[in-house]
């Protein structure tokens, strides 16, 4: 296994040597460029405009992956139930801007309030269980997950349970008045955001944003004493880091991450239910987080575009029932949780850190190889290890 | 209030606390022995619940049958309800988490909830989408009159079972020689090692005896309510989890305690009125009074005393054990009073938090005293219990029995 592992790295060497020399730089801008084409090419006449549904929800989910990964990437912690938080969003969302209650609040108060209102419940989450050892956390947020989604279908009065919530408004960008003042502009009716290539567009500011503000913060001071508390919680706080404090801050802002993306896709899908706030969901972005990579911010978008997109080609293409595919998808994202976290627990673009730390030597192992070494009588001469 | 509805509530707590230690007791030993939540032990016992069914379906059990007949299929249904499970359990441990043994903590916790997943949309591929329903017995709705209080057979049953099987367990850990090598494992797993256990093998029996005990619910609660979901276990192993938490985790006695408390807790939510639980609240809050300002201090007194045991010290601290609640008001009131009593002045504060917690759900019930909840909410409940339990004890009711090591 290793002796053929060992080979195809010898192979590829060279090829990943040339990719390293490319700097980092490079590749961001491709991908933002890409990303910024896409919906082009619907414009052009290339693609469909459910493909350009797809990317719309592609770039949610990075954005979700990139919330998770505060939490499971950065800080080391388990949240299964990150779709609450989503759908804290999304339903704060829709109840300020839908005929439900006759409001229309504008755009930036009510995404401010989406996020305020998921880290606040990030807050009431982490309070009791982020004293206690990690795995609490897990199976807190777990539950949790469950029953806001029984809490959604059981208030009926507030929310319209099981039917969820119709004919969300589209946000505008600017107040109604100064949107009229501006007569027949040709980019006064950007504003008013309801196209999907407009949406298209608003997604992918937000996702660069929470891309560049995360990116910073993992380098920051409050960064690296997250990776601090995931390598070594002891440690960590010997050296002076709170670290209630920290995992409280990694659990209430990647829970404000995930309002944020759930008030957007308030927006942009105009109805949501309950059905939208599955468990499978929250798997479904753990999974696209460790396929990615944990901690990886290229890597999770990378996962959460592949496990969002791959479905969706596969599905055109097989042309298959929805349940019978659903079944088959979250088989599929089960296996590949548990064959990434055995066979490659970096993900596919790993960061520096977890790749270093994630083949740590096994004692047992170490202790073979050392036989071999030195059992001159039994090993072969293959010093090779 | 009338007696019969009480005891007719109290069976059914019963019942679904026995069925959720079943549960539970996977849960804890995993704990107690690895240390980490084996997410998929809920479809483990899914898996018993659709085997133990789909056996009595292909067997053709009907009412028609001799008695004698009908008993050997429930038993075969019990052997396949054993097996499968338990072949499934170590199969798990062996492909999914031998191989993630001393990987940072999060990583088993991830292949456990794919593990979970995986499963779960196994056993749609495998038995369908639709839920697994029992062959109608007359077993299944036969009752027996106790003083004009109607009781399932099968309450007795899934009791006496649940209670036998609790006492094998008991004896297995405490008497045996792999029980032994359990407790060594779960305590140390390099120091037992060193002492010649076998710490794999030991782990894959762990897994074993938990996953069967969790069939053997599973065939319990298919027969009970005579049908299955495939997504049953999620909830289930949710509510076993966070009964394992109650009675503090690795601890198998605390597994059912905590289950039974919180079985009874939700079947006495759904089925009485406020006004009735609140005396159940004011009961407990003034428990915790006791143990807090009398108990507590008490002991704490008397280990000091017995540390220094001239005479004048002990006569000063009897006059100081007789101020004892007073001190442990004091220490409630987060006024650090005395080094003799201090509690930290968080824990001071988290006690006080609890208690406020208790007279205020205790006042808010009698308000609302003719109000009940719907059963809707009943999931709910488990989730406010293991809140409360994570914010103000977290080691549970009998405390933890796991040992870390840094």
């Amino acid at each position: 296994m290793t002796a053929i592992t060992g080979r195809i790295r010898s192979v590829t060497a060279p090829v990943r040597a040339a990719f390293a020399r490319v700097p980092r730089g490079v590749y961001s801008a491709l991908g933002l460029a890409a990303a910024a084409i896409f919906p082009l090419l619907n414009v052009w006449g290339v693609v469909e405009t459910a493909w350009l549904r797809v990317g719309v929800l592609s770039l949610l989910f990075v954005m979700l992956s990139l919330g998770l990964n505060i939490v499971m990437g950065e800080t080391g912690l388990l949240n299964l139930g990150y779709i609450a938080f989503f759908a804290f969003g999304a339903y704060t969302t829709a109840l300020l801007s839908s005929p439900k209650f006759e409001l229309r609040w504008p755009f930036l108060a009510v995404v401010a309030l989406s996020t305020v209102i998921a880290m606040i419940a990030g807050f009431v989450i982490g309070l009791p269980t982020l004293r206690l050892r990690g795995d609490y956390l897990a199976i807190v947020t777990l539950a949790f997950g469950e029953i806001v989604r029984l809490t959604i279908i059981n208030l009926q009065d507030f929310t319209n349970g099981p039917n969820g919530i119709t004919g969300i408004y589209p946000p505008r960008l600017a107040s109604e008045g100064a949107i009229a003042s501006l007569g027949d502009a040709a980019w006064a009716k950007w504003l008013t955001v309801d196209k999907p290539i407009e949406y298209y567009y608003l997604v992918l500011v937000c996702v660069v944003v929470v891309a560049i503000l995360l990116s910073n913060l993992k380098n920051s001071r409050v960064g690296r004493a997250w990776n601090a508390l995931r390598e070594d919680e002891l440690a960590a706080v010997s050296t002076g880091i709170t670290a209630a404090r920290a995992k409280m801050l990694s659990v209430v802002l990647s829970a404000g991450i995930a309002g944020f993306a759930g008030a957007l896709y308030a927006y942009y899908s105009n109805v949501i239910s309950p059905e939208s706030f599955l468990f499978m969901q929250s798997v479904i972005v753990v999974c696209m987080v460790v396929l990615g990579g944990m901690g990886s911010i290229p890597g999770v978008i990378l996962g959460a575009i592949v496990l969002q997109a791959l479905p969706q080609m596969i599905r055109e293409a097989a042309g298959a029932a929805r349940s019978e595919f659903e079944v088959y998808r979250m088989l599929i994202f089960g296996v590949i949780i548990v064959v990434m976290v055995i066979f490659r627990p970096e993900g596919l673009l790993p960061d520096k850190l977890w790749r270093s730390e994630s083949h740590e030597v096994d004692p047992r192992e170490l202790e073979k190889t050392r036989q071999s070494l030195f059992d001159l009588e039994e090993g072969e001469k293959d010093l090779e290890v | 209030m009338s007696l019969d509805h009480i005891v007719t509530v109290t069976v059914g707590g019963l019942t679904v606390g026995m069925i959720y230690a079943l549960i539970a007791l996977g849960y804890t030993m995993v704990y107690g022995v690895l240390k980490f939540i084996n997410f998929a032990h809920g479809e483990v016992f899914t898996i018993g619940g659709y085997t133990a069914a789909f056996t009595l379906l292909a067997l053709g059990v009907n009412d028609a049958m001799s008695p004698i007949v009908m008993a050997g299929c429930i038993l075969l249904a019990l052997l396949a309800a054993v097996i499968a499970p338990m072949t499934v359990g170590f199969l798990i441990e062996r492909i999914a988490y031998r191989p993630l043994r001393g990987r940072s903590r999060i990583i088993p916790l991830l292949s456990a909830i794919g593990v979970s997943i995986v499963m779960q949309q196994l056993i749609i591929l495998v038995f369908g989408p639709t839920p697994v329903s029992m062959p109608a017995l007359a077993l299944g709705s036969a009752s027996f009159s106790l003083g004009g209080i109607r009781i399932r057979v099968l309450a007795v049953v899934i009791i006496v079972v649940s209670a036998l099987l609790m006492i094998g367990l008991t004896y297995l850990v405490r008497s045996t020689r792999i029980g032994k090598a359990m407790r060594a494992t779960s305590q140390d797993m390099e120091a037992a090692e060193m002492m010649g256990i076998d710490t794999n093998k030991t782990i894959a029996f762990t897994f074993i005896v938990g996953s069967a005990l969790a069939g053997i619910g599973g065939l319990l609660v298919v027969m009970y309510y005579g049908s299955l979901k495939y997504d049953a276990g999620f909830l289930y192993g949710l509510k076993a989890f966070t009964s394992a938490v109650l009675g503090g985790i690795g601890n198998i006695p605390g597994a059912v305690v905590g289950a039974l408390v919180l079985g009874m807790t939700e079947t006495y939510g759904v089925s009485l009125d406020l006004g009735f639980l609140a005396w159940f609240v004011l009961a407990g809050l003034v428990l915790g009074l006791y143990i807090q300002m009398v108990r507590v201090p008490g002991r704490r007194l008397q280990h000091i005393a017995e540390d220094r045991r001239t005479p004048e010290y002990e006569k000063s601290v009897k006059n100081v054990y007789r101020l004892a609640p007073y001190f442990a008001v004091k220490t409630l009131l987060a006024e650090r009073t005395d080094a003799l009593l201090s509690v930290s002045a968080e824990h001071a504060v988290r006690l006080m938090c609890g208690n406020a917690f208790l007279a205020a759900s205790a006042a808010a019930m009698f308000v609302f005293g003719d109000v009940r909840i719907d059963t809707r909410w009943q999931p709910v409940i488990a989730f406010v219990v293991l809140m409360v339990i994570l914010m103000f004890r977290p080691s549970g009711i009998l405390g933890e029995a796991i040992t870390e090591k840094v």
